[in-house]
């Protein structure tokens, strides 16, 4: 929720993102999540093909948050009703949200992993 | 006589476990994730309280547990994005070695077009005009045109392309 309140509260023709890339600032070049906060503004307002032109992964990152606020609503209605299988619920819930996670930031993860061989050799 | 379980330290637990999960995500994306080591920090400190609360109330620590541990993870995750910004300085340090490879490269292949295109030169002097056209080895045009020109090197020169193929020099000496 607040990432969708976030992406409909600041403009991308104002620029006035309060979140700055942190790798930008120490390093001076861009990383694979530079644009994200553009990428999320721009699908909120329905401009798909320049979300892309911002951040490649922007679409799935988001998808992920939608499909994630939709998990947590489902999951806690089902909670609630069925008080007998909720471990069942919870472990369906961690592995669900567990494969979206990976498939949505996988080339976060494999940027983190490369970072980490790429100082180690 | 059974134990009597309590809910001590449960909402510290289940705090920690949330604020695990959101430095969990954050932590994962390049952009803040250095940042992320902060609400990191602040679930540890949570699920370490909220463990020492359940042991002592004898209440469930499985919260508190998966929360440390995710935290401690997604710290983790957060602290080795400096290696990924380790990684693009030194990336962005080869950049100009690259971009000068590919400069010498582009001006090696000009250099050899110009060598293997046709020539035509033409030398005007006086009113008289020679015009050499040769698609021969440049070294030889050179030597063509020193012989010409006696040895005496113009002032000033033009020189017009007109076309990638076939190269036309023309060679005004000055009055």
């Amino acid at each position: 929720m607040l990432i969708f309140a976030y992406s409909g509260f600041f403009s991308p023709e104002k620029n006035n993102y309060p979140v700055v890339c942190i790798h930008e600032k120490l390093t001076g070049q861009p990383c694979v999540s530079c644009g994200l906060s553009h990428s999320f503004s721009l699908i909120v307002r329905g401009r798909v093909e320049e979300a892309y032109q911002w951040n490649h992964y922007g679409m799935r990152i988001f998808l992920f948050f939608v499909v994630q606020l939709l998990l947590r609503v489902t999951f806690s209605v089902f909670y609630l009703k069925y008080p007998d299988i909720r471990m069942k619920l919870i472990i369906a819930d961690c592995t669900g949200s567990g494969i979206i996670f990976l498939a949505a930031f996988w080339p976060f993860i494999t940027n983190i992993v490369s970072g980490i061989f790429y100082t180690a050799s | 006589m059974e134990e009597v379980k309590n809910n001590s330290g449960q909402n510290l637990g289940i705090a920690a476990l949330i604020t695990a999960v959101i430095t969990f995500v954050l932590a994962v994306i390049p952009c803040v994730g250095l940042i992320a080591i902060i609400p990191g920090i602040i679930a540890i400190v949570l699920a370490t309280v909220g463990l020492s609360q359940a042991s002592r109330g004898n209440s469930p620590r499985g919260v508190m547990l998966a929360g440390l541990i995710i935290a401690i993870i997604a710290s983790m995750i957060s602290f080795s994005q400096i290696f990924v910004a380790g990684k693009i300085v030194n990336k962005a340090d080869k950049w100009p070695l690259n971009i000068q490879n590919i400069v010498n490269d582009v001006q090696d292949n000009v250099n050899k077009d110009i060598d293997d295109a046709k020539v035509s030169i033409k030398v005007e002097s006086n009113g008289e005009k020679v015009e050499i056209n040769t698609s021969s080895d440049k070294k030889d045009q050179e030597k063509k045109l020193e012989d010409l020109e006696g040895g005496n090197t113009p002032k000033k020169d033009t020189i017009q392309k007109h076309d990638s193929t076939q190269k036309h020099v023309i060679i005004r000496k000055k009055k």
